[in-house]
């Protein structure tokens, strides 16, 4: 026995090239399995940071009210006055920089869970735009693959070979090692504070405003339509009360934007009521209720909170 | 069809077995049919371009062998013309056109001549160097005229490298595609051990840094010196691992095929001088210019003054080749001025290294050498990154103000690419000064060995960039 693998080590044909190629598999998915297998643990185990975050409203939110979107969403809807004043918790699963994917797939795994009572998704100009960097930044969602089937269809979405790729246990983590090891430690919680998954912004802007034309044509992205109807029909199914809100700028947008236009289109014929707030006067003459721009500060998060939930109110009121 | 993606996996894999599973004697065929299917993934159309010089080249290479006198001459020019030809339609046409334009607007008249709204085919640069050393080594007696239609055509057209080379030369890879290249399981996995390396350093180094350096060199109004700084740091890490990366791609996958392709980097990051550089840096393009236009010229066995102007004429030409724009003109004017300058301060330099006892501490001194070498071609870098030669001088203004603090996006980009240039230089480091000791790579248990690849495609999965996109040569 010892003399033929001694006799397969010395050949140079093909069996031996087979041995060689088996055996390189056979330590690459052991040790991929080992350090796999030890980030998942440590993914999971985070308490703090934006893949905590995820893995929070993924896995653990319960609350009566969620609300969607990126950056616009997360920095800009504190929790905090929807809990005080509709007598309902609620978590913000806003996350910076994500598209619409992003929206749906945390929505399909909390649906997988339990029915929320009511979502408040914020769209922003442009959101349908079909650019690559939106499947690019699937890969957040890379760790939730195998044990939520129900988001798979998104994360496929990713590209052709992205099934093959995670076949690896490594690979879910990929370009995730640092954030994971930070998350794990007490520094993101003194680096910003997370309310509810509202992250809230400190400064104050102090320039007069800057006309945009946002009427130019863009290519739309199929699949981001798509999702954005299944998520309207699917709040219905579930009977979840659903809003869909543009939140204030600080740009004075001149004209409309295609991905608008469709959003609300799609809302009004689905009778989901759109509140949009982009181009609302009190913001745009209140520069100091904004960090930059696109998103109002803590004092602006305040006010933008309350003013939605009054528009809330009173549209409920008025349905009943 | 881009090294970096799965297609090309899957397409290395089906192409390799059905090489060694066919007879050797149609294996041209396969490896020419293949490298068409590699180029047509890119845009189908501009094969014709290629097979359009294929057939100028074949012809001519025929015709030059058979002539005598001054018609061989012209038959040569004839290629030539061609080859040259193509190139400025396709790369230089509008370059050319628009400095016209700017010259007619300073007499305040307006061009007539329209641009042409067309895309540079794939590695143009690249084939048709290849290309040319064949008609002049026919020329000049060291090759013999190919006569086989089907293998000069692969010779152009040859997967590994006709998109981003090695530039190679006829003598080295004609004969190649004639020869039996028997199954060796130990070629074959010498092949696949450099192709990890490429992949390693494109994906996991050169990636990575990119992120960082578009988003700091696409945007300079926005970022203050230190950004720049780093980003023009990262970007020389960035272009070597790009480029040496696709080269080990190329090196391995032909040698898993049996095929021997040149050597283009020698370990770059530690040459000691900016001439050294040169003989470590795109070596199949640095011997090319050496060949066929310094030498030509003269080299140095002219007048001083004389061997100045050669030096300069290549740089520039050299920047001129790697792309349409003024900015690379500058970078191949900067780094020919660097020989220059070091040609006219030799004496110099050498009393001052006696006086500081160089030859005594040469280790000593090794480290000052290599960082100045880096520093200054860094700095010609900045003109071969930017997008317009406005940019690069407000690069280099505000880099010389040495204020703000570096741009963190919170990602961990910058500990990433520190990690990926780590690895590199401690890598490189080994290979340059302790060759054959403290061995990973090529030990001599297999099980280690092993180890040590299967560690590397696990650190690729781990700390990639897998939506990196294309390699910066290809554009040339």
């Amino acid at each position: 026995m010892a003399t033929s693998f001694k006799k397969i080590l010395t050949q140079k044909g093909y069996w031996y090239l087979i041995f060689k190629i088996l055996a390189f598999l056979i330590l690459f998915f052991i040790l991929d399995f080992i350090l796999g297998g030890f980030l998942g643990k440590l993914y999971f185990k985070q308490t703090s940071g934006w893949e905590y975050r995820t893995k929070y409203s993924i896995e653990d939110t319960r609350a009566d009210i969620l609300i969607f979107g990126a950056s616009r969403a997360q920095q800009q809807y504190n929790p905090f006055f929807f809990e005080e004043r509709l007598k309902q918790t609620c978590y913000n699963v806003g996350r910076d920089g994500e598209p619409f994917f992003y929206y749906y797939a945390i929505f399909k795994g909390i649906l997988k869970r339990y029915t929320p009572k009511m979502i408040i998704l914020d769209i922003e100009n442009g959101v349908f735009r079909a650019e690559q960097t939106s499947y690019d930044r699937i890969s957040v969602l890379l760790p939730f693959y195998k044990n939520h089937p129900e988001m798979r269809s998104v994360i496929k979405l990713k590209g052709p070979f992205e099934k093959y790729k995670l076949q690896s246990k490594v690979y879910p983590y990929n370009s995730m090692l640092f954030k994971i090891l930070i998350g794990n430690a007490e520094f993101n919680k003194k680096r910003s504070i997370d309310i509810n998954g509202y992250v809230p912004l400190s400064r104050a802007l102090n320039e007069p405003t800057r006309s945009v034309n946002i009427s130019q044509k863009y290519d739309l992205d199929a699949n981001k339509l798509n999702l954005y109807q299944s998520f309207i029909n699917e709040c219905l199914k579930a009977n979840i009360k659903l809003y869909i809100v543009c939140s204030p700028y600080y740009i004075n947008l001149i004209g409309s934007d295609t991905s608008m236009t469709i959003a609300k289109n799609v809302a009004k014929s689905n009778s989901i009521q759109f509140f949009d707030f982009s181009k609302d006067d009190f913001f745009l003459k209140n520069p100091n209720l904004f960090d930059d721009t696109v998103h109002v500060n803590i004092e602006g998060a305040k006010i933008f909170s309350n003013k939605l939930i009054d528009s809330i109110i009173l549209n409920s009121a008025y349905k009943n | 069809m881009l090294f970096n993606s799965f297609y090309f996996l899957f397409f290395f894999i089906v192409v390799t077995v059905l090489y060694y599973t066919i007879s050797y004697t149609k294996r041209w065929l396969l490896l020419l049919l293949s490298s068409c299917y590699f180029y047509m993934a890119f845009v189908p159309l501009y094969i014709f371009i290629l097979g359009f010089t294929i057939v100028v080249d074949y012809v001519a290479g025929i015709y030059i062998e058979k002539a005598q006198g001054k018609r061989r001459k012209y038959f040569l020019v004839v290629s030539l013309i061609a080859n040259i030809g193509i190139l400025c339609i396709f790369k230089y046409y509008n370059f050319i056109n628009d400095n016209f334009s700017f010259l007619l607007h300073g007499f305040g008249l307006s061009n007539p001549i329209p641009y042409l709204q067309i895309l540079l085919p794939i590695g143009l640069s690249f084939h048709t160097f290849q290309a040319m050393s064949y008609t002049i080594e026919v020329y000049r007696g060291n090759q013999k005229a190919e006569r086989h239609f089907g293998i000069y055509s692969l010779y152009v057209m040859f997967y590994p490298q006709l998109v981003a080379g090695p530039i190679e030369r006829p003598q080295n890879l004609l004969k190649q595609f004639r020869q039996e290249h028997k199954f060796d399981s130990e070629r074959v996995f010498e092949g696949l051990k450099i192709m990890v390396w490429g992949f390693f350093k494109k994906l996991v180094i050169a990636d990575r840094l990119g992120i960082y350096v578009n988003g700091a060199y696409n945007n300079v109004e926005q970022q203050n010196g230190m950004t720049l700084l780093l980003a023009t740091i990262f970007f020389s890490f960035q272009i070597y691992c790009d480029f040496s990366g696709y080269s080990d791609i190329a090196i391995g996958t032909a040698r898993v095929m049996g095929f021997d392709l040149m050597t283009n980097f020698k370990r770059p990051i530690f040459a000691k001088s900016t001439g050294n550089f040169w003989k470590r840096w795109h070596i199949s393009l640095s011997t090319w210019f050496k060949d066929y236009l310094y030498f030509p010229m003269g080299g140095s066995k002219v007048s001083v003054p004389r061997w100045y102007f050669n030096l300069m004429v290549v740089f520039l030409i050299s920047g001129l080749w790697h792309g349409a724009n003024w900015t690379y003109i500058i970078w191949g004017g900067i780094n020919g001025f660097y020989l220059v300058f070091a040609i006219v301060t030799q004496k110099y330099r050498d009393k001052f290294n006696a006086f500081i006892h160089i030859d005594k501490f040469p280790r000593f001194f090794l480290f000052p050498q290599v960082l100045i070498t880096f520093l200054l071609i860094s700095f010609s870098r900045i003109f071969f990154r930017a997008r317009t030669v406005e940019d690069a001088l407000k690069i280099i203004k505000k880099i010389l103000t040495f204020k703000g603090s570096v741009f963190n996006d919170g990602t961990g980009i910058i500990l990433y690419s520190c990690f990926g240039i780590a690895f590199l230089v401690a890598v490189e480091f080994k290979r340059e000064y302790y060759k054959g000791s403290f061995t990973l790579s090529n030990h001599p248990n297999f099980w280690v060995r092993n180890s040590y690849y299967s560690f590397l495609v696990i650190l690729i999965l781990l700390f990639g960039v897998f939506d990196g996109g294309q390699f910066i040569y290809f554009q040339f």
